[in-house]
């Protein structure tokens, strides 16, 4: 896998390209700011970028821009966003601006090499990721009202995994189910949350919203 | 003469001056008599000419009885003088006239001692120093007479002159006490009609008396404040005096006693406490005047203008009486409510008006009073002015300082998240990855465990880090505002809060004011209020910000945040608040929950 990075603290920036070389993907650009990122990928695009979400030159949500920015020019380009800001007000942001082939990680965890490499490998086969210590406080929340009261144990379980970012049959091997059973879950779902069933990449994208909305609010 | 005094500013009034100066700018023209260059001179000439000429028109009665004469000769002096006295008070010319006149024809009564043409003379005009110590118990201290009282004083007069007249007329200068010799109109003398008329005549007159007394009694009623304080000695007086009059008037009539003359003796005397009590009055003058030195100690203490209003009606005894700040608004509600009224206006040395007195106009003949009072309390309300605006200065003063202490604090989080943030949190994570590059490129088990104990540590300061960067300033809220910041201490919280953020982006001060304040407000609702769900709101006015948190717990917190441990959080939120020069309002009824409203204003 080809893997670029922007990230302005240079020491976690050349320890993070340590690590991905070593867990065997190609660091195709190692840069401290998205401006750079989006000038050395220009040429040949990697199949994901690792974007830190404060940079220079204002360190607010140089992150989130750079994606934004990227995703307009390289629609196929995973983007994986990590930050220290258990936020989810940021991934929801995120979110809400890239639509596809995203995901919003905790920088903490990139100690956890296979999660590491499975979040790169899903964004960039265009599925979106969650940091998983986020979902769970917003599942272990005591939740007032909400569109996902409708939803019963097992869809919200299927949903939870959906914001994740793993694919049907992910969540089937996680689960326990077969593929058929979760596809099952997945429509109803949609229906739940009122989304069309005909459109189901983006469905997945507007159900995880609708979690991260409902759950953070 | 009183006019009724324009109430519009710069009118011809008063014109007080807290420097203790005050200027009567209407006061009324004196005649030159009045504003003799030598007062005491001009007096003491007044005196001697009236004992002169007392001693000489009573001439023989020196001989006769000389104790009358005296008394006579003191009721004459003693008139006369306080004519001069009460002449120097305002308005009062006429009644000082008629005091004097009243004394001089005391003296003239007696004229009758020298026979001749006297005795009828005395007999037909012997009532008139009456009528003018009427005219003078009734005039004063008002400025002219009343519709009644005039009428009254012309019937007397009218009463007096006509009876007697019949009386000399029907009689003989015998019948009446007088030598032969004596000149006399006997023009039908009959003596049974006189001594009828004499009877009738007098007995009018003493009814004259008791009407006297019920007008004197009836105005002392009709009167207030200062005017009350005066009148009182007068009105005494003049009953004493009319009850001699018509003692002395009945002894004679049913010659009740051996001479007339002791009757006449004692009428004198008593009259003599009609001056006395002019006299009286002047010096409770004094004495209320001296009643402005306890006014300015009162108000000095810095007194506000309602302590110095009331000072004023105390000491000015005019419970009417308003003291009014020189701002539009009072000036305004002035000029419906002054017709009639009296309006002065107190001024700081030669400057414009500090306040306005609205009085009763009766205070216009108690002019050195209401000027000593008015000057004190000029300086009163300067000196609270000065005051107010020291203090005012200072407050604004502790306010900004305590915005700048605010923001420096603000600022210095903001710092110290950033530096751990970009600093020691970056190089901790740097060295996790490098400890995990570590463990991939090494297959022994003991180096892997070691590797893997160190990097689950690192983990633990980086949690523990991030949280402790977070309390000290949440980036997100710096970055993404109030709104979010909020959602995110509702996401920690493990009840459900309902979060609904301000419409726009706040001052940083104020957002991190109000993320501190909802922060102790939602720890203390999670740890005290035993509540199933609780909301965060804000809402941004125009000029006023307000974020309510609201609980459906048990309540029962202290309106006033208490002062125990328990509500420590409650005063850090009021500190906080308070330096914005907001305010904290807490409603906690036991069993219904908690709402806490904060209210900052926003410019």
């Amino acid at each position: 896998m080809r893997v670029a990075i922007a990230e302005d603290s240079g020491l976690f920036r050349s320890s993070l390209a340590l690590l991905l070389r070593s867990l065997g993907a190609e660091v195709t650009a190692s840069v401290a700011s998205g401006a750079e990122l989006l000038t050395s990928i220009g040429g040949s695009p990697p199949d994901a970028v690792i974007l830190d979400i404060r940079m220079p030159p204002s360190f607010s949500d140089e992150g989130i821009r750079t994606a934004q920015e990227i995703r307009a020019l390289h629609p196929d380009v995973g983007i994986l966003v990590l930050s220290t800001y258990a936020e989810t007000s940021y991934a929801t942001q995120l979110l809400e601006t890239v639509r596809s082939g995203v995901g919003y990680l905790l920088k903490d965890n990139v100690t956890d090499v296979a999660a590491l490499m499975d979040s790169l490998a899903r964004v960039a086969a265009g599925e979106t990721v969650v940091d998983p210590a986020i979902v769970r406080r917003l599942l272990e929340r005591n939740r007032k009202p909400s569109v996902l009261d409708a939803l019963n144990e097992r869809e919200l379980a299927v949903l939870r995994h959906m914001a994740e970012g793993r694919s049907n049959l992910g969540i089937a091997r996680e689960l326990f189910l077969s593929a058929r059973t979760v596809e099952t879950h997945v429509t109803s779902v949609f229906t739940k949350l009122g989304l069309s069933p005909s459109d189901t990449e983006n469905n997945r994208v507007r159900a995880v919203l609708a979690f991260l909305r409902s759950a953070g609010s | 003469m009183r006019a009724t005094i324009p109430s519009v500013p710069g009118s011809r009034a008063w014109h007080g001056s807290a420097a203790g100066r005050l200027e009567w700018t209407r006061w009324p023209a004196r005649a030159g008599f009045w504003r003799a260059r030598r007062p005491w001179l001009a007096a003491t000439v007044v005196l001697v000419a009236t004992a002169c000429f007392s001693a000489l028109v009573q001439g023989p009665q020196w001989r006769e009885s000389a104790a009358l004469a005296t008394a006579n000769l003191a009721f004459s002096l003693l008139f006369v003088f306080t004519g001069l006295m009460v002449g120097k008070e305002p308005d009062q010319r006429v009644t000082a006239w008629a005091l004097m006149l009243a004394g001089v024809f005391r003296s003239v009564d007696f004229i009758d001692a020298w026979n001749g043409l006297w005795p009828a003379y005395a007999t037909v005009f012997g009532g008139v120093d009456r009528v003018f110590g009427a005219w003078a118990l009734l005039r004063y201290p008002n400025s002219s007479l009343s519709v009644l009282h005039r009428r009254y004083l012309i019937a007397l007069t009218g009463w007096m002159l006509a009876g007697r007249t019949l009386i000399a007329v029907t009689s003989t200068a015998r019948w009446n006490g007088y030598p032969p010799s004596s000149w006399w109109p006997a023009l039908v003398p009959d003596e049974q009609l006189s001594d009828t008329l004499n009877y009738v005549v007098h007995a009018g007159e003493a009814l004259g008396g008791i009407g006297l007394i019920a007008l004197l009694v009836i105005r002392l009623t009709r009167t207030r404040g200062l005017d009350r304080i005066v009148i009182t000695p007068i009105t005494v007086a003049g009953i004493a005096a009319v009850i001699a009059t018509i003692t002395s008037a009945a002894i004679m009539a049913f010659s009740l006693s051996g001479t007339p003359n002791d009757a006449y003796l004692i009428e004198s005397l008593v009259d003599l406490g009609i001056p006395l009590a002019f006299l009286v009055a002047a010096l409770q003058r004094l004495l209320l005047i001296r009643n402005v030195t306890e006014l300015t100690a009162q108000v000095a203490a810095g007194g506000d203008i309602s302590a110095v209003r009331h000072a004023l009606r105390s000491v000015l005894h005019d419970p009417t009486l308003d003291l009014l700040d020189t701002s539009d608004s009072s000036l305004r509600a002035l000029n419906g409510r002054a017709p009639g009224r009296m309006v002065s206006y107190i001024r700081a040395g030669q400057g414009a008006p500090i306040a306005v007195v609205v009085a009763d106009p009766v205070l216009a003949r108690y002019r050195e009073l209401f000027d000593a009072a008015t000057a004190a309390s000029g300086l009163a309300l300067q000196n609270a002015q000065l005051q107010a605006k020291a203090a005012q200065e200072k407050l604004e003063q502790v306010k900004a300082s305590r915005a700048r202490i605010l923001e420096a604090e603000l600022a210095e989080r903001r710092r110290l998240e950033r530096d751990l943030h970009d600093g020691v949190q970056q190089h901790l994570l740097s060295i996790t990855a490098g400890l995990t590059a570590a463990m991939a490129t090494t297959a022994d088990p003991a180096a892997t465990a070691a590797l893997s104990e160190a990097r689950e540590g690192l983990r633990a300061v980086l949690a523990e880090l991030r949280d402790l960067a977070h309390g000290i300033h949440p980036a997100v809220l710096s970055q993404s505002g109030l709104g979010a910041a909020l959602e995110g201490i509702a996401e920690r919280l493990p009840l459900p809060v309902s979060v609904t953020g301000p419409p726009r982006r706040l001052d940083a001060a104020v957002e991190a004011t109000l993320y501190f304040v909802a922060c102790e407000a939602l720890a203390n609702v999670v740890k005290h209020a035993s509540a199933d769900s609780a909301l965060v709101a804000v809402r941004a006015g125009e000029s006023v910000l307000e974020m309510e948190i609201a609980d459906d717990g048990i309540g029962g917190v202290p309106a006033d945040g208490g002062h125990g441990l328990a509500n420590h959080g409650l005063a850090n939120i009021a500190d906080r608040v308070s330096a914005l020069d907001g305010e904290v309002v807490i409603d906690s009824p036991p069993g219904r929950g908690t709402r806490l409203v904060v209210r900052i204003p926003c410019a």
